[in-house]
Order: C-alpha cells, then structure tokens, then sequence
C-alpha cells in the first residue's frame, strides 16, 4: 500500500468528520483541533528534558497579542495570528535568560513564577490588556469564499476547517523539527547533557532555542483561540488549563510525537461528550481524576504504550532515549 | 463536494433549521423547540469548580419551580398547556465552553430561553445570541451594553441593590462612620466596589483606605485583614466576595479580634460562617439575600410564589445548601413564564416585548421597572425595592425593603462618577 493512502484517509476523515458530529461536538473540535497544537509544542520543550508551566500562560501572550494588534491597530486577523505566534516566542525569548539559569525542578517552580508575573500584568493594567475582565469583542476571521465551499467563521466547522489546515502546517513543522539534527541535539540535551557539552554543543541555547520555538506554536494556538471565542481574559490562562496540558502529556505519553496528541484527543472527549452525554455532567472532575489516577498506575508509559503494542515488531517507543540510559 | 450552505446569513430559523438536520445527522433523538407539550428552558451556568455556588444551587431552584409549575398544570400558551424542562450545561465559567454550551442548548436542544451567571462567561456567548435571538438573562447586569438586546437582568441588578445595606446601616447605626473595604480584583469586584464607595460616601461615612483588592488565587487572608484593621475601622466591607473568600475574611477577621460591623454583598452559608466563629461575632452582620422562611417574605409586596414552601422544600432536596442564587434563577422563570403567557408564545422575542410591556414588571420583591439606560445604556434591568438582612440570634432576618430606584434619584450621579473611575460604566467595559 503506498505510504501516502493512510495521510489521504486521514485527510478525507477529518474533511468528513464535523459533518457527523452534532453542533456542540464541532465546537469541542475546535478545540480540540487547537488543544493538539498546544500539547505537541509543549512536548517539544519537554525533549530537552524540562517541563514548563508557563506554555498556557505563553500561548495566552499569543492570544493577547493577536487580539490586541486586530482591536488597535486593525492589523488583519490571519497576520495578527501569525504575529501572535512571532511574540509570543520573542517573550519566551527574553523569559529564557532568567529561567535557563535554573534546570528541572527550579526551572518548573520558575516558569510557574514567570507565568504569574505575566497573568498579573494581564490583570493590573487594564489599559490595554482589559484587567481582569480581559477584552472582548476579539475580531473573528473575516468570511470568504473559494468557489465551493463559502468560509463563515462564526461556523464550528469552517473555523475547524481553518483551524486544522494551520494546526497541521505546524505539526509538520514541529515533526520535521523533531527529526532534524537538531531535534537529535534536544534529545541529547535531555538524555547526555554533559556529554553533548562536551562535544561542543551550547546546551543551554538549545534549551532556549526549544522553549522558543515551543512558545511560538503555543501562542499560535492561542491567537487561534482568541478570534474564535472571540473573548480572554486571564483567568482563561491559568495554571488550572496547565494541568490539563500536564495531563494530556503525562497520559497520552511524551516519548513519540502522536502520544500527547492521543491523551488531549482522549480526555477531551472523555470529559467533553462522553461523560456530559452519560449524564454525570456534575460528577465530571471526580470521574475524570480518578480515570487520570488509574491510567497513571496501569498505564505508567502513556496511551502511547498501547499503540506501541499493537504495532508488530515494534515493542519500545522510545529506543533512542532508553539506549541512551 | 459541498453545499453553499452558508450564503444566506444565520438567523434563527437558519438555526432552527440546522438544527434539525444537524440532529438528524448525529442521530441523537433530540427534540425540536416546544415539542411534544413540553417547553425547554437552558441552564448555562458553572456547575463544578469555584463558582459552581452561584450556578448549581440555582439548578436545584429551577429544578423545584418546574415540579411546582407542572404540577400545577404547566404553562399556557394559548388553548394549549405544555410541561417546563430544564436542559443544563455546565460552562465551568469558561466563556469558550459557555459558547459551546449556547449552541448545544439552542441548536440541539431547542429551548425557548436561557438562563446564564453571565460574568466571564457572557462575552463568549454573545455573539451567540446575536446570531440566533435568543433570549438570554444574567444574574450580573454589568453584562448588559446597547449592544446586548436579548439579554435581561431580571432577577437581581448586581451590585445596586448593595447600596441598600449602607443606608439602611447609616440611618439604624449612625455612630457607625469609618470603614474599609475589599475585593476580589475581577468582574464581579471591581463594580460592587464603585457601588458602595457610593453608597458609603451618600451615607456620610468616611473610607479610611483605598478598597483593598486581592488577586482571586488568593488563599490566604490573614494579611488581608492585618491590613484592614490596620486602620481601625468601625465597619469593614466585604463587598460582593465569592464565598470562599467571605468565609475565611470574617474567620480571620474573629480571630484578630475585630468587633465593629460587617457588612457584605452575600453570606451565603452563614451557618457554617457563625460555626467557625461565633454567635455573639456574626451578631448584627449586614447582607442582602434572606432566607425565604422570612415571615416578611410573606408580606403583599413579593410577588415570588409560596416562598415559606419553596425554601422548606430545598432545604428538604438540600439541606445546608440554601445561598444568594437558590431562588433567583426560579424567580426569573417566574417572570418568564409570565411573559410568555401574556404573549401566548416561546418565541423570544415575543416574550421579551410582553415582559417590558409598560415598562413594568412583577419582580421578587415587588413591583419594579425595566431600567438601566444610564448606567448600562439599555433599560433591561429590572429594578424595585430590595432587602437588608441581617443576622440575628444566629438567623437571617430581613430589616426592611428599601427602593434602589428612590436611592438613584438622589445618589445616581455618584454611582455613575465611582462607575466611571473604576472604568464599569458600559463604554468603558472591554
């Protein structure tokens, strides 16, 4: 079978997929689609071996941004997004020089921090960032037409359609970043620190260069979310939505490129449509922990490790690294 | 490869339409609007997580009300008598999954009206109710803008009514004449906090400080209160708090041996409140939500229905659980199904026109006007008289109705000025 048939099923099936859905479910699909390109920027930071807890708080730079460049400067929607990207990971940039002077868990508690000061400034200066309200009335994508398919975006699966298209350059990106020589370096930054400094390798500048790159997807997915919702406001970035991100990784598993990408789609429809249709729309957070707490000590090496065992032949999904130990 | 379905703009029957087809698509057996004798009515509010206080109390209300109402033969629309449904969704009070849930509610679900918190979450429902018409209400009027034509706030104008408490407290305690204040510094704060400066300054009673306001993450507030007392004041306000914020304030505020007056927005679950403190220091503790087993609240002018029952039978479903929003969201549905009789239709627009008819309307507490150009630039808040309450002997009794409208004659111009400076007048939000 050529390697490009599975690529096109998958194209039709998402082509196909918001038209089964009912409204709500293609509502949750765009956030979805937004939530898999959060989560897998967040696992390239986590290849140089360090877990941020500022990714939300990045992506909503993203979204501010963008927000704001459309509201004061009527910069058009699809460039405030790409800009929102673009600052987003130049404020990882300048946040790198404090925080990569700390590794591990000094770097966690310090990006925690980070991330505060920024959702503080957010709420302390309500011009222009609209205190703790936020801003509201975010500009939408503008509607337009190619011939056979008319784009309104106030649509869930227009804005799904549009959403996805951005989502799967990114991941491209991402996959192409992750299996360059530099991809390579961030693992060996992660898993031989001290032997890729010996071989000359600036570590800590690939941790920059991680975390930025990173940064940048987020705050991308984040101005994607913004002219969608069409509102933020600080609360929306808060370390609550970070422990979701957190969960999706730990679940999904961090060790292959689709694994957070199976736990964000899982526990969202999880705890999106499948608990909410079952009725236990009150019970939601307690179901939900104790999912997240049986996975965790049946499935210590993600829902990844399941597909790993279905593949024939193939029993690790992680060869490189385990080697490396 | 696709239809243009798209090229003749949304409206509502644009989306009643979807939504047929959509529900036939997903294969759900959902039912269209008013099918079946039954009427469908939203519930869009944070169920889980920290406000989930001022959302699920108010479904268990709901949940009473329609029991009652259908019992007693449901509402009348025409020759025909059709049952009340509540469909609820909860949005966290998130205003992404509040849009989601208005969609699920309006295009799957097929209900006549929605009732939201609002707060954080109307911004993202907005464009929502645009698009469809739907008729929305909130709990929180600083939601409403000219923009905001289907929505109303009809139960309570959040945070006027506060300013009732002050001068009930300055004419009934009129040594009381220092205070200081604080606040969450979000949505719900920052106009409750122009509000009773207002109400304080029209009261002659003198701010010794700035508000002072905490972030929301806030969990500790010893130093909170350290600073408070700091100045010494007769009266400390603790303005429109959450209840996770008033109970450990006024526990904190016991234990650094505080004696004054304290008045505050809400006090809901003031048993629990009076348990980790005491009698003696709850005594006299000013707010403005009564329990409904009041005997005032049998008095001619409230117009809320059996509310000596209503509360008997929630604290039965509930017991301990009775706060501010158990009986508003009920109320609201009592001036819904009002209208929509008057009208003998659903349809919202038919019954929004029959509820404003006159400019008048049967609130809770008595007859009230549809208000609010000046303050929020459109006149669909309802607004009458509202009580003070305050605890005695370790139970909340209503002092007295006051008339917030009789208090905006003469003070208006200051609430607009503390509104203006705290940038919560409707041209200065988002």
């Amino acid at each position: 079978m050529p390697k490009v048939v599975p690529w096109f099923a998958l194209l039709a099936a998402l082509i196909f997929l918001p038209h089964v859905l009912s409204f709500s479910q293609q509502e949750i699909l765009v956030y979805l689609a937004i939530n898999v390109l959060i989560v897998t920027s967040y696992r390239l930071l986590t290849l140089t071996g360090e877990w941020s807890l500022a990714h939300v708080v990045i992506m909503g730079v993203g979204a501010y941004a963008s927000a704001l460049l459309t509201k004061m400067f009527s910069v058009p929607v699809p460039v405030s997004i790409l800009l929102g990207g673009v600052i987003a990971a130049l404020v990882a940039l300048v946040l790198s020089v404090p925080l990569f002077r700390m590794k591990g868990f000094y770097f966690l508690i310090g990006s925690f921090a980070a991330g505060e000061i920024i959702r503080l400034l957010w709420k302390r200066f309500r011009e222009p960032f609209g205190g703790p309200k936020g801003i509201k009335g975010i500009d939408p994508m503008p509607d337009f037409s190619i011939g056979i398919y008319d784009f309104d975006f106030f649509e869930p699966i227009s804005y799904f359609y549009f959403a996805a298209i951005v989502v799967a350059v990114c991941l491209l990106i991402l996959w192409r970043i992750e299996k360059s020589p530099v991809g390579l370096t961030f693992h060996a930054v992660h898993w031989q620190d001290k032997l890729a400094q010996a071989a000359g390798v600036n570590v800590r500048a690939y941790r920059t260069l991680a975390f930025t790159i990173a940064s940048g997807f987020a705050g991308l997915g984040g101005a994607l979310l913004a002219h969608y919702v069409g509102t933020i406001n600080p609360n929306s970035f808060d370390v609550e939505v970070m422990v979701f991100v957190l969960t999706w990784a730990i679940v999904g598993g961090t060790a292959t490129f689709y694994g957070p990408i199976l736990g964000c789609v899982t526990l969202t429809i999880l705890n999106e449509v499948v608990l909410r249709e079952m009725g236990f729309e009150q019970a939601r957070p307690l179901i939900y922990g104790l999912i997240l707490i049986l996975s965790i000590l049946f499935m210590p090496k993600g829902l990844e490790s399941l597909v790993q065992k279905l593949k024939p032949g193939r029993k690790s999904a992680v060869p490189v690294e385990r080697a490396a130990e | 490869m696709f239809t243009k379905i798209h090229r003749a703009g949304f409206n509502r029957r644009f989306f009643l339409k979807t939504s047929a087809l959509g529900t036939i698509a997903a294969g759900l057996p959902r039912a269209a609007a008013a099918a079946g004798g039954t009427i469908k009515i939203g519930f869009l509010a944070p169920l889980t997580g920290p406000v989930a206080a001022w959302g699920k109390p108010g479904l268990d209300g709901c949940q009473i009300w329609a029991e009652r109402i259908n019992a007693a033969g449901g509402i009348k629309l025409g020759d025909e008598s059709f049952d009340v449904e509540f469909v609820s969704y909860d949005n966290e009070y998130d205003p992404a999954k509040a849009r989601t849930g208005a969609t699920k509610l309006i295009r799957e679900d097929g209900v006549s009206f929605i009732m939201m918190l609002g707060g954080d979450t109307w911004p993202g429902v907005q464009p929502v109710a645009e698009k469809t018409g739907m008729l929305f209400s909130t709990l929180l009027p600083s939601d409403l803008s000219p923009d905001t034509t289907t929505l109303i706030a009809p139960a309570e104008v959040h945070p006027i009514y506060n300013v009732t408490g002050v001068e009930w407290l300055a004419e009934n305690k009129p040594d009381l004449k220092t205070a200081v204040m604080c606040a969450q510094d979000d949505a719900l704060g920052l106009p409750s906090v122009a509000t009773y400066l207002a109400a304080f300054e029209a009261a002659g009673i003198e701010m010794l400080d700035e508000p002072l306001l905490f972030d929301p993450a806030t969990t500790d507030f010893a130093p909170v209160v350290t600073r408070l007392l700091a100045k010494n004041p007769q009266i400390v306000c603790l303005d429109t708090c959450y209840s996770d914020y008033v109970h450990p304030i006024a526990e904190q505020l016991f234990q650094q041996g505080f004696k004054g007056q304290i008045i505050s927005c809400t006090a809901d679950f003031y048993d629990q409140m009076i348990a980790k403190t005491s009698k003696e220091f709850m005594e006299g503790f000013i707010f403005q939500f009564p329990d409904f087993d009041d005997p005032a609240m049998n008095a001619d002018n409230v117009n809320f229905d059996d509310p000596n029952g209503f509360y008997a039978e929630y604290n039965k479903r509930h017991p301990g659980e009775w706060g501010a929003v158990s009986w508003e969201y009920a109320s609201i549905m009592d001036l819904w199904k009002a209208g929509a009789e008057k009208a003998g239709s659903a349809e919202p627009e038919a019954v929004l026109a029959a509820m404003q008819e006159g400019g008048k309307g049967k609130h809770a507490f008595g007859d009230a006007d549809w208000w609010g150009e000046e303050l929020f630039g459109i006149s669909n808040a309802l607004v009458g008289a509202w009580p003070v309450v305050a605890i005695e002997d370790g139970k909340a009794v209503i002092k007295e109705f006051r008339s917030i409208p009789d208090w905006y004659t003469k003070h208006g111009e200051l609430l607009r000025k503390h509104m203006s400076d705290y940038g919560q007048m409707f041209d200065q939000r988002g």
